[in-house]
């Protein structure tokens, strides 16, 4: 029995899989409450399938590329359960999970998830020698730099609004195709399934091995020198010499 | 009863093993070095950090008790205050350790976790020495070193905080006022900065001022009148003043700007914790947080209050696990109010 959890971007997703088939999935836009909710929801989709967690002996977990804060809720919520079960757990890309039900159309596949600062993380997945795979690093880019690396038709999926969407018809035209909404979207039950096919026959990593896909390194240059105190308030600091 | 507790709010990934509130089995710390270059918090930076060493600590925190999961019978985690990144790798663990292993998950203010490292003792279960030293404050804490008394004033300073707390009772907790701008630890960081000396600042100024005058320079107290808030945003101005004019002077004597510093930062906290006593009429006085192992501050303190003052051993006055692990205890043992799971990063007392 595989459980299967993804908090990588607003948008989370929990599935529990048997190995053939996929038993209870939820998914739903958490926007910044996936760690108030993902317990609740882990619970609740166990009590659907009457399976206890001692009856779950693999893990999957969404690595990303993504939203740094919340993959790392999945990711500790899955090495402590992990740890507490031991139960075998395998990171996946989250971008390899949203390309994966498009395997059988043998498309050229583009995921794509918001990055920020108007960019975009984004994988490429093609047919070659009769299999269909990631052939292509995570990127970081503006969709003008990604599309610069296109020169065919390509199916977009991923969490595209209408902008985005737009923005890739003016820069591709006719070559941009896109899947349907509900097919576009990210759900746990293709990351249990990629979980499972990844622990077959491998051997257990450790633990702490497993973590984000960061692509972007931290800026280190706005350090964070005060994360308690609130903001200075110079009118309220009452019989002291004002501030050059 | 014995609780896993997990801290991860800033900087020190920490996991313990606490009996009853008090004695510790196992108490594993790894501060984390990254820091040490930026020479201040990098939220992300520790989140990362958090989240590739926890684990691993977790497992080594078991073997130094010589225990397993299974002897467990509670988990603990921060859930705040703190950084919300750093918080939520300790938490999600926590809470993912707790339904595996069916153990309650109870979540603690980091603050209460300062509260209570003044339970604590070490009981010579792990090779350490047995019992836990005080640092220069009398006998090591033992078993039979009895529980610090109720009501309490307690000080929370550290690089994260600068908060007088008044305890009236177990998880009845009030703040009395706390920084209205940098932390205490915060302006010893700068001032260290400032100085040329390294991070973090609290050991450095206290080291360097030891030769210093703490009257040389007349710097202003770090604090607001009729309150119990402190701000030390002033007293960090006035020394950057006081170092630029030194330096067009040609020379900066070290040991006595650090001396005046730590003098000037030290009474503003020593008088209201003292003032903050004797109004409350309570029994006793604790300290908590890493700059409560400044040896100036202590004695300043113990001079104005006539209640016994308790400080943790600095080991236990920096963050850690141990400390979460005693305040779990008693936030099982006394009901008073709902335990938290969620994670805020702004959290009041219970
Ligand atoms: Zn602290």
């Amino acid at each position: 029995m595989l459980l299967a959890l993804d908090t990588s971007t607003s948008w989370a997703s929990v599935a529990l899989f048997d190995g053939r088939t996929v038993l209870s999935e939820e998914t739903w836009h958490a926007q910044r409450r996936h760690a108030d909710e993902l317990f609740p929801t882990i619970e609740r989709i166990l009590g659907h399938s009457g399976v206890a967690l001692s009856g779950v002996d693999r893990l999957a977990v969404a690595t990303g590329p993504g939203s740094f804060t919340g993959l790392r809720v999945a990711i500790a919520a899955a090495q402590g359960i992990a740890r507490g079960t031991g139960a075998a757990l395998a990171g996946v890309s989250t971008l390899d999970v949203l390309a994966y039900p498009h395997a059988a159309s043998k498309q050229r596949t583009c995921s794509l998830l918001p990055a920020g600062r108007g960019e975009f993380y984004a994988a490429f997945y093609q047919d070659r020698n009769r299999s269909w795979k990631r052939r292509s690093p995570f990127i970081v880019a503006s969709l003008a730099e990604i599309c610069a690396q296109i020169g065919t038709h390509t199916l977009f999926v991923g969490e595209l609004d209408d902008a985005a969407e737009t923005t890739l018809r003016d820069l591709l035209g006719p070559k941009a195709l896109f899947a349907a909404p509900a097919s576009r979207m990210r759900r746990a039950g293709y990351l249990a399934e990629l979980g499972w096919l990844e622990l077959e026959g491998r051997k257990q990593t450790t633990l702490g091995e497993i973590e984000p896909i960061y692509v972007r390194q931290p800026a280190v240059g706005g350090t964070f020198a005060q994360p308690f105190a609130p903001p200075p308030r110079d009118d309220l600091a009452l019989g002291l010499p004002r501030r050059d | 009863m014995r609780i896993l507790s997990i801290e991860t709010s800033c900087d020190e990934t920490g996991v313990a093993i606490v009996e009853d509130g008090r004695r510790i089995i196992a108490n594993v710390v790894a501060s984390q070095t990254a820091h040490q270059v930026t020479g201040g918090i990098v939220p992300e930076v520790a989140a990362r950090e958090h989240l590739r060493a926890l684990d691993p600590i977790e497992q080594q925190a078991l073997r130094d008790a010589g225990m397993e999961l299974r002897q467990v019978d509670a988990i603990a985690a921060t859930v705040g205050p703190g950084l919300i990144g750093a918080l939520l790798v300790g938490a999600n663990y926590g809470r993912g350790l707790a339904l595996a292993s069916s153990l309650p998950f109870v979540g603690v203010n980091h603050l209460e976790g300062h509260v209570y490292a003044n339970w604590l003792y070490e009981d010579g279960a792990v090779g350490g020495p047995r019992g836990t030293t005080t640092g220069g404050l009398g006998p090591p804490r033992t078993p039979q070193t009895p529980e610090p008394e109720l009501p309490a004033v307690v000080l929370v300073v550290s690089g994260a905080h600068s908060d007088l707390v008044l305890m009236e009772g177990h998880r009845r907790f009030r703040l009395l006022g706390r920084t209205i701008d940098d932390a205490a630890g915060e302006a010893f960081d700068k001032v260290a900065r400032l100085l040329g000396l390294g991070f973090p600042g609290g050991p450095e100024i206290e080291r360097a001022a030891r030769g210093g005058d703490p009257k040389a320079y007349p710097l202003p107290k770090a604090w607001l009148a009729d309150r119990y808030d402190f701000s030390f945003s002033g007293l960090k101005t006035a020394v950057l003043r006081l170092v630029r004019t030194l330096e067009a002077a040609g020379d900066v004597p070290v040991a006595d700007v650090a001396a005046s510093f730590q003098r000037a930062i030290t009474e503003a906290l020593a008088e209201k914790t003292a003032r903050a006593a004797a109004e409350h009429g309570v029994r006793s006085v604790l300290l908590g947080g890493g700059v409560a192992a400044n040896l100036p501050l202590r004695e300043e303190i113990r001079r104005r209050i006539a209640v016994p003052l308790h400080v943790p051993p600095p080991r236990l006055c920096t963050d850690n696990g141990a400390m979460i692990g005693a305040a779990a205890f008693f936030s099982l043992r006394h009901r008073t109010t709902e335990i938290p799971s969620l994670v805020r990063s702004n959290m009041p007392l219970a």
